[in-house]
């Protein structure tokens, strides 16, 4: 995998029941943690956007755009947050990845290169490219 | 795809999407304490895996449906998840909800 990528990453949260069942104390602890983890990263420049999502939502799908409502994926999977990352290199994505408070608790964090363009658009242009060899 | 970017530029200049971008379909997954677990992917199931983002800046959930729907890659089989920002992080809402349902509970 190329390790270096200039467009930053994202890291999406998955999970969204690991709450249930700690005590009011630990809930405190956990939350106050995600807070200033996200706000440590702002300061030194990494974080560039970061947003909670409700747990509500619609799906909108297929050729007649049928609306419907959750549930996404499984609780277990279903995001709960992301943040945008200005690193360049994976293996520091993953190291911020692996500062999440809510790994402990069942949260999995999803590390996603953001591309430069649209992944469906460079495959057209192989293609294309590949067409005219 | 030409469509699809002019999709993203009109909703763009109508001032009711920021900057998204699409997201590359390697990566990571970190789970376990302390991140100990760190496998590339495969994450959810192909059609379900997550290809990009847009942040909407419209006011009404109905707003939201009606942008997606006009997404021009829903005739090819892909779905748009819809999901409201949270004002406050909904962790935060469901440990006071559990903390006023365990005092309930106790009374």
């Amino acid at each position: 995998m190329n390790t270096q990528n200039q467009n930053g990453y994202m890291l999406l949260f998955r999970g969204n029941d690991w709450i249930k069942g700690l005590s009011p104390e630990e809930k405190q602890k956990v939350t106050d943690q995600w807070m200033a983890w996200f706000r440590r990263l702002t300061d030194e420049g990494k974080a560039v956007a970061g947003n909670p999502l409700e747990r509500e939502g619609k799906i909108v799908s297929g050729k007649n755009r049928v609306v419907s409502d959750g549930p996404f994926a499984e609780s277990k999977e279903a995001i709960g947050g992301y943040f945008l990352l200005d690193v360049v290199s994976i293996d520091e994505a993953v190291a911020i990845a692996q500062e999440c408070p809510g790994l402990p608790y069942g949260v999995r964090v999803e590390v996603r290169p953001v591309a430069a363009e649209c992944p469906v658009a460079s495959e057209l242009k192989r293609e294309a490219e590949f067409a005219t060899v | 795809m030409d469509r699809n970017k002019a999709w993203i530029e009109t909703l763009t200049a109508q001032g009711k999407a920021k900057p998204g971008r699409a997201l590359e379909r390697r990566g990571a997954f970190v789970s376990g304490k302390n991140g100990r677990f760190v496998t590339d992917g495969p994450f959810a199931e192909s059609k379900e895996a997550i290809g990009g983002y847009l942040v909407l800046d419209v006011e009404t959930i109905d707003e939201a449906i009606a942008i997606a729907q006009t997404i021009p890659g829903l005739a090819y089989g892909g779905s748009i998840e819809v999901r409201p920002i949270a004002e406050e992080c909904p962790l935060d809402v469901r440990a006071r909800e559990l903390a006023r349902e365990e005092q309930l509970a106790t009374v």
